[in-house]
């Protein structure tokens, strides 16, 4: 009896090791082959032809970041007079420009630089503002806050302020658990990744919801194609910077950033170069999104342009040559290039009139009237 | 036998089973190869944005700004089997400051393979699809428009003759330009599971073919499929292999 139970004993025990043992070793091999899979994003949806987009780890969009955000944006209390927020300068009606020259903030001392529209900042260049300082809309959004010109607020000030705010308090301890000055930037972020712009008239003749006109549909072919003369296609070159569904610059390292003739070799501005430190940067600036274009003038980084006529202008017989002047634009042109290689892209009034009104059916009413952006300060009265 | 000897028995076997496992996990566990490319003209590292290289058909001296080109649908071939990279879209460029750009191919079956393969261009499917995959990005700097597909192979620069400065633009794309190259990487795996090898990229051999090309008088290169041709008919030349000193 004794021995029989022993028998048994020690088989049982060999089962247990063995099947422990293959236990132990699938865990093994399986942890060795498989990764964790990324959290979705949940909520929220982007057109297929604007493609992959990425939102921090570290700050995933949620509810409670946007809803925080937004309120942030809109709110006076962020500048030191309390007199302006970023709306101020990023006016909704205008997809978020402010229809001067350049801005002008608390200083009353006009910036060097034209307001950005904020449209769909996740796709296109992930380098922010004219000259790409800023690597992240996180590490963006504190900078108009503490600039003297912009909004001169100091940012310990700015978080004593919001504490006393039971409200913020609230929505702060929701969102981040905590008010911080990370805080305030990763939620002005998350408002701001919100801003997606997909319901112009473009985009429903892509959805083939609508036709375009036989004027936009020209400007569009001349848009989307670099001129050759030798296959007889004429084209405004446009797609050879601005994405054809984006319309804005490219995402990859820094080829979002182009020099496009606005000023030669002497006056050439900075730009990139600022951010990089290399000279081959010098005059290069953010190709920006041509989203909402219409209603975003004046035009270029300082602007100068005060009508797309005039852009047109600049692009077909405007181009000032400098050494880091993009290679594509001095080479385009629509007729055989002349001994002096002079530049122009030769288009005609009628081709020039067309892309116009092209870049008019990037208009989006909805995203300049959507009330998930608009000032959540202001109660809308029937 | 008494309990106490099964007991160790059955400790001894678990042992047996576990070490075999283990050995088995070890030479079953796929290999990882690194192909590194090395973008060198003239004997030396890539020099962009100066005017660096002679005109190989003809007079001035040639500044390269941008260069990138597509690889696509890399795989490893042979008796033994085959290796396909999944989405298998490389945009290759060089403006970093080690001038390289590698690939690397994960959860390879350690076999024997007679040879890599690659497109140097976009095989006609995803060339014709707006779907982002891989590298390719409809959106992207190598996208002419949804019509006409991508570049597979840029080059942005310009040609210094007689003071006066031509800007080179050469966008070569379409279905015909895509050339399939093979290479004999030898023996693989055999010491270790990671291997790397290495590849020398040289943009200037595209307009040094068995004609060479006047960059002047062909200073750009788009939409014609004739001058297509004759740069992708020099695609196949741009990469070589380097075999590890043995
Ligand atoms: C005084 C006007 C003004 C105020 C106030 C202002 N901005 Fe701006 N914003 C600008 C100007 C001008 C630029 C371009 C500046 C540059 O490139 O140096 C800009 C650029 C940006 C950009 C870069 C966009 C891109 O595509 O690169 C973002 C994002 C932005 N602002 C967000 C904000 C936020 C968030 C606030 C509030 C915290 C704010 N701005 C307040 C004027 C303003
Ligand atoms: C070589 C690259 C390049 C090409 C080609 C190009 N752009 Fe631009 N575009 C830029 C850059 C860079 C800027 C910003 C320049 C600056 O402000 O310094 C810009 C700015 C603009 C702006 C001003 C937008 C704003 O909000 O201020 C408009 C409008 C515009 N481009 C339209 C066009 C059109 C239409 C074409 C084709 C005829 C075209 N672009 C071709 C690079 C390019």
């Amino acid at each position: 009896m004794a021995e029989r139970r022993d028998a048994r004993r020690g088989r049982t025990a060999v089962v247990v090791s063995l099947a422990s043992a293959a236990f132990a070793l699938t865990g093994y091999l399986w942890w060795g082959n498989h990764e964790l899979p990324p959290t979705p994003l949940a909520e929220f949806e982007a057109p297929f032809v604007f493609g992959r987009f990425n939102v921090p780890a570290d700050n995933p969009l949620t509810v409670e970041a946007v809803q925080l955000g937004r309120r942030l944006f809109y709110d006076p209390r962020l500048s030191g007079t309390n007199a302006l927020s970023c709306a101020t300068c990023h006016v909704q009606a205008l997809a978020f420009t402010d229809g001067k020259r350049t801005a002008i903030g608390a200083s009353g001392r006009p910036l060097d630089f034209n307001s950005m529209s904020l449209t769909n900042l996740l796709w296109g260049p992930q380098r922010f503002f004219w000259n790409g300082r800023a690597a992240s809309l996180e590490a963006q959004a504190l900078q108009p806050i503490e600039h003297p010109d912009e909004m001169d607020q100091d940012l310990d000030a700015l978080l004593a302020e919001l504490e006393t705010d039971a409200q913020y308090v609230v929505l702060f301890e929701r969102a981040y658990g905590e008010i911080s000055q990370t805080a305030v930037a990763r939620a002005l972020a998350s408002f701001e990744r919100t801003l997606v712009s997909a319901n112009s008239k473009y985009d429903q003749y892509l959805r083939g919801e609508t036709k375009l006109t036989a004027e936009e549909e020209h400007g569009r072919k001349l848009f989307m194609a670099h001129p050759d003369i030798k296959v007889s296609l004429r084209g405004g070159n446009c797609i050879d910077c601005h994405s054809q569904f984006l319309t804005s610059g490219f995402s990859t390292a820094y080829d979002g950033f182009s020099n496009n003739g606005l000023d030669a070799e002497e006056e050439l501005g900075e730009g990139l170069q600022v951010t990089t430190g290399d000279p081959a940067h010098r005059g290069m600036f953010k190709v920006p999104t041509l989203r909402n274009v219409e209603l975003t003038a004046p035009y270029m980084h300082d602007g100068r342009f005060a009508t797309l006529e005039e852009v047109l202008a600049h692009y077909d017989h405007g181009i000032k040559p400098s050494r880091t002047l993009s290679p594509l634009i001095a080479e385009a042109d629509n007729r055989v290039k002349g001994v002096d290689q002079d530049i122009s892209l030769h288009l005609t009034v009628t081709e020039q009139r067309d892309i116009i009104a092209f870049l008019r059916t990037l208009t989006d009413r909805d995203f300049v009237a959507n009330p998930a952006f608009a000032n959540p300060f202001v109660v809308s009265t029937p | 036998m008494n309990g106490r000897t099964k007991v160790a028995l059955g400790v001894a076997a678990l042992l047996a089973v576990v070490l075999a496992l283990l050995w088995y996990r070890d030479v079953s566990r796929p290999g990882s190869l690194t192909l590194e490319f090395r973008a060198r003209s003239d004997g030396g590292p890539l020099v962009l944005n100066e005017f660096a290289y002679d005109n190989p058909g003809g007079a001035g001296r040639v500044k390269v700004r941008d260069f990138q080109f597509f690889v696509s649908n890399v795989r490893l071939g042979g008796a033994a089997g085959q290796f396909v990279e999944p989405d298998s879209y490389h945009l290759l460029r060089f403006d970093n400051a080690e001038r390289a750009f590698t690939i690397q191919l994960t959860g390879v079956p350690r076999l024997e393979y007679d040879y890599l393969e690659f497109l140097v261009g976009v095989d006609a499917d995803a060339n014709a699809s707006i779907r982002a995959v891989g590298d390719l990005d409809p959106n992207g700097r190598m996208a002419w428009n949804w019509e006409v597909g991508y570049k597979f192979v840029l080059f942005e620069g310009g040609l210094l003759v007689d003071d006066v400065q031509i800007p080179l633009v050469y966008h070569v794309g379409f279905d015909a330009s895509a050339r399939r190259v093979r290479f004999d990487l030898g023996t693989l795996f055999a010491d270790a599971p990671d291997e790397r090898r290495m590849f020398d990229v040289d943009v200037m051999r595209l307009f040094d073919g068995e004609t060479p090309i006047d960059m002047q008088a062909l200073s750009n290169v788009k939409f014609d499929r004739d001058d297509a041709r004759r740069i992708a008919s020099n695609f196949s030349r741009l990469i070589e292999y380097m075999p590890p000193a043995s």
